[in-house]
This record gives C-alpha cells, structure tokens and sequence, in this order.
C-alpha cells in the first residue's frame, strides 16, 4: 500500500478520479489468494481489491477508499527486497528485508519504509508484542503516523511472521478519528482467516 | 497510500481560487511600485495583495499543522538569534514557524511567515550558522524577492498558470526533491543575483550584530560534504550543480563569495559563534532530530553529519546514534560495529535506554544468544514501560 504513495505522486493530477484499474469485489466468505504467493484469506464482509498495483509481491484492499481504511498484504518479500516500489532509487531508497532480521527489525524497516516514501517524522511505533500468525509464531505491532501536507492523523497495526526467509504481513490503517476503531476488528478477522499454502483450486 | 496526497493536491487550487475573487486594490499611481528597499507594513499594490492572500491562506494552514513545534523556549530562542541579526524593528515582522521535517530548509514568505525545518537545525553547528540563515531569508523578504519572481513568472506564462503560484524560495531551492513538503508554496527559487542579495545582506548583518561572517560560507560546507558522503554511500554520484543547488550559485563559487564577503568585513567586535548556547538551546529536541535523520536511510549522509558533530570527542548520544545508523544499515560488519558504538555509548554514559536494546538485539543476530537477552534484560529494566515490552521480553527469554 505504500506504493500507493509512488504512485500517488506520480498521479497526483489523477487522484481524484477512480484508480486505473478500478476494484474488484472481494465477496465474504470466498477464500482469496493474495497475488500469486499462497496467502489466503477468507473475507468476514465483503472487501474490494484495489485495481492500481501496489508492489510485486502487495496488494491492497479497502472498505470506503483508501483514505478511510486500507489494508495492504504484503505476501513473501524475499531477501534485499524493498516493502513497496522505491519513488526515487538513487534519491530515496528503501530500506531492504533481510531474513536475518528479527521482529524489531523489521519494525523499524516498516518505520523506515514509511518515513522515506510518504517523507514524515511523524511516524511512531506504539506497541510491538508476540502473536500467532500464519498458524506460526508471529508479531503484531501498532503504529500511528501522520502526513506532512496531508495531516490527517492516522493508526495502523501490523501483523507479520518470515515463513521460509520470507516476510508475510498485512497491515491496516485508517484515519484515528472513527475508522480505525469501526474497522479493526474486520482486519483481525482478515488476519484470523489467513494460511499458507496451495489455494484449494487454481487462481 | 495514495490518499495521503489529498491534501496536498487540494491546496494550491483553493489558493488559486481565492486568489481569483481578491478584490481589486486600488489602482497605484504611476503603473507598477517600485519595490526596492526596507519594506513597509502591508502590501503594496494588487500584485503583492494577491501574494499575501495565498500566503496568508498557507499559514492558516500551517498554524494548524500537526509537524509544527510550538516548544516556547525553542521558538522564543530562535526569534531572539533573528531579532539580533535583523535588529528588534524589523524582526517584528516576522513569523516563525518551525517544523518537524528532516530535511535541510528554511523559507520566508511575503507575508512575513518564516518556516525553519527541523533538519536545518541538526545540521546548523552554533547560534552564528543559524543567524546566517535566518538573514538570509529575511534579506529575500525585505527586498521583496517573492514579488519580484511573481511578476517574472507572471510576464513568463499564461495567466492560468501564474494563478496558482505562490513563489517561495526556500533556502535550498527546490532541488532537494522534497521542498514543497509543507513548505505552502511553490518553490521556485530565487534568481542568482537575488541570492547574491541575501548572502550579501546577511553577511553584512551577521558582521554588524557580533557574529563571525564567517559562519554563513560553513554552512555550505558542511551541506555539500555531507551531500557528498550521502552519494558516496549510495554509489551515486551529486549530479553536478543540482540537487540542493539547482537553483543557487554554483557551490563552489557560493562559498568562495561567502568567505570573501566574510573576510570583507569582518572586524575584531564580530567572533561571536555561539557555540554553546546553540548546543543548550537544542539539547531537549536533539535525540528526536538524529532519530528522524537515522530512519531516513542515508547512511553516508549520517555518518558524516555524526562525526561533524563529535569532532575530536563522541560522546554518549553521538556514540548511541551512530550505533543505530549502523544497525540500520545492518550491512556486512555493521552489526558488529554497531554493537562496540552501542557498549561504547553505555561506557561513555548519557545514551538512551535504548542503547541496550540496540546492543541486545545487535547480539543476538550476531549469534551471541545468551549475552544478547542480557542486554535485553537490561534494557527492560532501565525502561519497564517499553512500547515493545512484550515483544522485548519474549526475545530475552525472561
């Protein structure tokens, strides 16, 4: 989802108009493949997927608009891979997952990815502690951040594990004000239902 | 993410808009007002009305913006190094506003808004640097360098395209890539004898309020090597006189002028640099400024900025930051050196909790398991309200 922000710069004359390549409806209960990498969900309330692509191995999903809360899968970043599309390789690059890395660092690459791309030090990590994801042992952290020139407050939270020298994740985020409390328990949801694996039948 | 830009792509058409329905002022004598010299108070004809209404509309903005920081003491001391500079008459025109960007800037708007980022003031050495700057911008908002470039560009494109134009020539012109980030307004840069100007004007001012005129070319200096290092760590090259001088004279020469302006007028009354009282006034805000500027991924950049700043003594806080851009990077060795700047920084006292979490986690990836959750433990003592408690102690195994 962050490469949302790439491409928001570069479509900046175009945000106002839908994304280019419109959303497809994510219906409740039908399990979902995220790209091709063997993430599944299975949607609690019906989604819609986000037509504008968001990274190779990312997508992103909302209820109202990405604005009003986001969901964004990032399924298997393998090893020097950046979360999301750099804007500017030799300016600002990202910082890159290693598989090294231990959950705090990959907080901070998450943080950090953030702060290069949408450009803010209004970013901060509010809480990081140990949870079960992908029927593994994961990580979830909260976080909250702001956009200079935008400044609308905004929560998220972060659920991940490495499978296989892999990074899976997916992060929500909404506005403070109203949506992220509306609509987190839907994410949770979405986070409950997600496994690892061969999709029951060819996507 | 792409919503994030709403408010951005909003806001100059607002302006533009409101700039449209600006009643007309009345009709100056004698065709356009000649602009040179001290300002007065308020606008002088429709041009600069129309110019003080968008900038006027940007600061409503900026006064609600969430990056400001309105610390008294640190916006009552930076009026004060302005209010000497420029002198207590006319620095009452201006506004200050300061901002949490990490990014090296500083503006003045033609309505007397003054926005200083907080990544200048890291990079800034003392209170005479500081000053430079601050004049500098003030001498492009005295001689109404916004106006001047308004009509320029005004007599240069369509009348559409002028309507949305609010010109504010950042102190770094708009080269850096990310100027216009909250700066409310378009970042065209000054013409280089309207710079010449400024650096004149402040050099001038810094010599007759007792700092060293000297301070002004350092800054430079110090902007392009450490330019030079964010490049030399990245494999890239600085492009040439673009950049952070795309828009300013030539680097090269720019520091030459400075010092030869300096060194013009220097005088034995003028060797105020204000070392320390700069160093106090920021102490509260630097480890927040170091930490944006660790996270911003310019690892080359970082490291020179660190060592500018320690020069012959690291002590604690620069040791601990320094640990940190190292395990950020997180590069073949950087673990290990990060973890001797991080008990380096412990040793030395004055670094953060966080400097044994730092360690803890530097050891533990270094495959030094057991003195690794040490530190951990150490850290979880020294900070038992931990934002990453939980996480924290299930990797210390406690």
């Amino acid at each position: 989802m962050m490469k949302g922000i790439a491409a928001g710069v570069l479509l900046a004359a175009a945000w106002a108009g839908p994304a280019v390549a419109g959303y497809k409806l994510m219906p409740r209960g039908v399990p979902e493949t995220v790209r091709t990498s063997g993430l599944r969900v299975t949607p609690s309330i019906d989604w819609n997927r986000v037509g504008a692509k968001v990274g190779r191995n990312a997508e992103a999903w909302t209820l109202d608009g990405q604005s009003l809360n986001e969901i964004t899968f990032y399924a298997g970043i393998g090893e020097g891979e950046t979360l999301f599309k750099e804007v500017g390789k030799k300016t600002r690059p990202l910082p890159r997952f290693s598989a090294r890395m231990l959950p705090p660092d990959i907080v901070q690459l998450f943080e950090g990815s953030y702060r290069v791309a949408a450009q803010t030090s209004l970013f901060s990590v509010d809480q990081v502690e140990p949870t079960e994801f992908l029927g593994r042992q994961g990580f979830r952290f909260r976080y909250n951040f702001t956009v200079q020139d935008e400044e609308v407050r905004r929560t998220g939270e972060a659920t991940a594990a490495v499978v296989d020298g892999k990074l899976y994740m997916i992060a929500f985020e909404a506005p403070t004000l109203h949506y992220f409390d509306r609509d987190e328990g839907a994410y949770r949801a979405l986070v409950a239902s997600a496994q690892l694996g061969a999709p029951a039948k060819p996507q | 993410m792409r919503a994030f830009l709403a408010g951005a792509g909003l806001f100059w058409p607002v302006a533009a808009a409101a700039l449209q329905t600006t009643p007309q002022a009345p009709p100056v004598q004698g065709g356009t007002v000649v602009v040179t010299g001290p300002r007065q108070d308020g606008p002088v004809d429709k041009d600069e009305r129309g110019l003080w209404m968008q900038a006027d509309e940007a600061e409503l903005r900026l006064k609600a913006s969430n990056f400001l920081i309105t610390d008294p003491a640190l916006n009552a001391y930076v009026r004060g190094v302005l209010c000497r500079e420029v002198g207590e008459r006319d620095c009452k025109q201006a506004r200050i506003y300061i901002t949490r960007t990490p990014y090296f800037n500083a503006s003045m708007m033609p309505n007397g808004v003054m926005q200083i980022w907080s990544g200048l003031l890291l990079r800034v050495r003392d209170e005479a640097q500081l000053a430079a700057v601050l004049g500098h911008e003030f001498v492009h908002y005295r001689e109404r360098h916004g106006l001047k470039q308004f009509r320029d560009i005004k007599s240069k494109t369509n009348a559409m395209a002028f309507l949305s134009v609010l010109p504010v020539g950042g102190l770094v012109g708009a080269g850096l890539g990310v100027a216009q980030l909250g700066m409310l307004g378009s970042i065209f840069g000054f013409s280089r004898d309207q710079e010449r100007e400024a650096d004149q004007g402040s050099v001038k001012m810094l010599a007759e309020s007792g700092y060293d005129p000297l301070a002004a070319s350092r800054i430079w200096q110090q902007v392009r090597s450490e330019q030079e290092a964010t490049a030399a760590a990245r494999g890239t090259k600085v492009r040439g006189n673009g950049g952070v001088f795309a828009t300013h004279p030539a680097p090269a020469d720019r520091m030459a002028d400075l010092r030869a302006l300096g060194s013009a007028v220097a005088r034995p009354t003028a060797s105020d640099l204000g070392a320390e009282r700069y160093r106090a006034a920021l102490a509260p805000f630097w480890a927040d400024f170091i930490d944006d500027q660790v996270k911003l991924n310019d690892f080359g950049g970082t490291e020179l900025l660190l060592s500018q700043l320690a020069g012959e003594r690291w002590t604690g806080d620069l040791l601990y930051a320094r640990a940190e851009n190292h395990r950020a990077r997180g590069a073949e060795g950087d673990l290990a050196a990060a973890a001797k700047f991080y008990a380096d920084a412990i040793a030395a006292g004055g670094a953060p909790a966080e400097a044994r979490r730092g360690l803890g986690l530097c050891l533990l990836r270094l495959g030094r398991a057991e003195e690794g959750k040490a530190a951990l433990r150490d850290y979880l003592a020294a900070k038992p309200d931990a934002k990453d408690k939980a996480m924290m102690t299930m990797m210390a195994g406690a």
